[in-house]
């Protein structure tokens, strides 16, 4: 599993990083796009502003497949409170462009497994899919404007997998 | 004098973590996979103890570490940052005695204006330790 969430983070970074390199974050000393994994970051106080934040949370698992295939939630959280520039008070349309930005890259909704533990990377055999975001409804926190898009990621486990 | 107070109490020497000066943009790097290569500031004197009894079932114990402003300043000034928030910002955690905690909070106490002390509030990791093998 571990590799279909390691290809499905990096493959939206890169069509991010194509699509809006104004969105970065400086982490570890590191400028970046702006999208992280969050369990392969430090702990932090307060979610990161204006970047989008990658949490996994549930997992099913079909074995009555010829190869099992792997069902993955992941939670794509992101916040905003506008920009400096105008006050906050674009706080609203700041958060409908990390709408768009993230319905767009998570299109087309497929990509290459790759195994990101060998140096090179090394594509594998099958693909990592997933269906339709699921965005919730907007939460508000005083000036933070939140939101949380669920995504079903699928993968076939191939051999050496799971 | 907070020094002085600080090394009357039984002052011990920590480290505080934070990313390397070149970081790691690499894949793994993001990944999890890379070690993050963590640098190691010592600042010393420092008190470490626990804040407080563990009372609740699953309650984390906390921990307090108060450190020297002096020891604080010098490292601000060695990595050229603007002020001690930058330096604890960027910081990933404590390493005391071999083990690693999480920086919960902060607070200063200060004297005519000057930041004598530290107070750190820590709590401990669920990261495993790791033997070199």
């Amino acid at each position: 599993m571990e590799n279909a969430k390691d290809t499905f983070y990096v493959t939206l970074r890169n069509r991010l990083a194509a699509l809006n390199p104004n969105r970065v974050i400086i982490l570890r000393g590191v400028q970046r796009p702006g999208i992280l994994m969050e369990e392969a970051e430090a702990v932090v106080p307060q979610m990161p502003a204006d970047v989008f934040v990658v949490r996994w949370t549930g997992l099913e698992v079909d074995g009555q497949l010829p190869s099992a295939l792997a069902q993955m939630m992941c939670e794509i959280h992101y916040t905003t409170g506008g920009t400096q520039t105008n006050g906050g008070l674009d706080r609203g349309r700041a958060l409908e462009e990390m709408d768009g930005e993230l319905f767009s890259i998570l299109s087309p909704n497929s990509a290459q497994k790759t195994n990101y533990t060998q140096r090179p990377a090394v594509a594998m055999e099958t693909k990592v899919f997933w269906g339709e975001p699921q965005f919730s409804a907007m939460t508000t926190q005083r000036e933070r404007l939140t939101r949380v898009t669920k995504v079903t990621v699928f993968a076939f486990q191939e051999q050496g997998e799971l | 004098m907070a020094d002085a107070l600080l090394r009357a109490g039984g002052g011990m020497a920590v480290s505080l973590l934070i990313a390397p000066a070149t970081g790691d943009s690499s894949d793994a790097g993001q990944l999890g996979v890379n070690t993050p290569n963590f640098q190691q500031l010592p600042l010393s004197p420092a008190i470490f103890r626990k804040a407080r009894a563990t009372m609740q079932e699953d309650q984390l114990a906390q921990y307090e570490l108060l450190v020297s402003a002096s020891a604080v300043q010098q490292q601000v000034s060695a990595l050229q940052l603007i002020s001690a928030d930058a330096l604890f910002d960027t910081a990933a955690g404590v390493l005391i005695n071999g083990a690693q905690f999480l920086i919960e909070s902060r607070s200063v106490s200060q004297s005519l204006g000057q930041v004598y002390l530290y107070r750190l509030l820590l709590r401990e990791t669920h990261a495993l330790l790791q033997t070199a093998s």
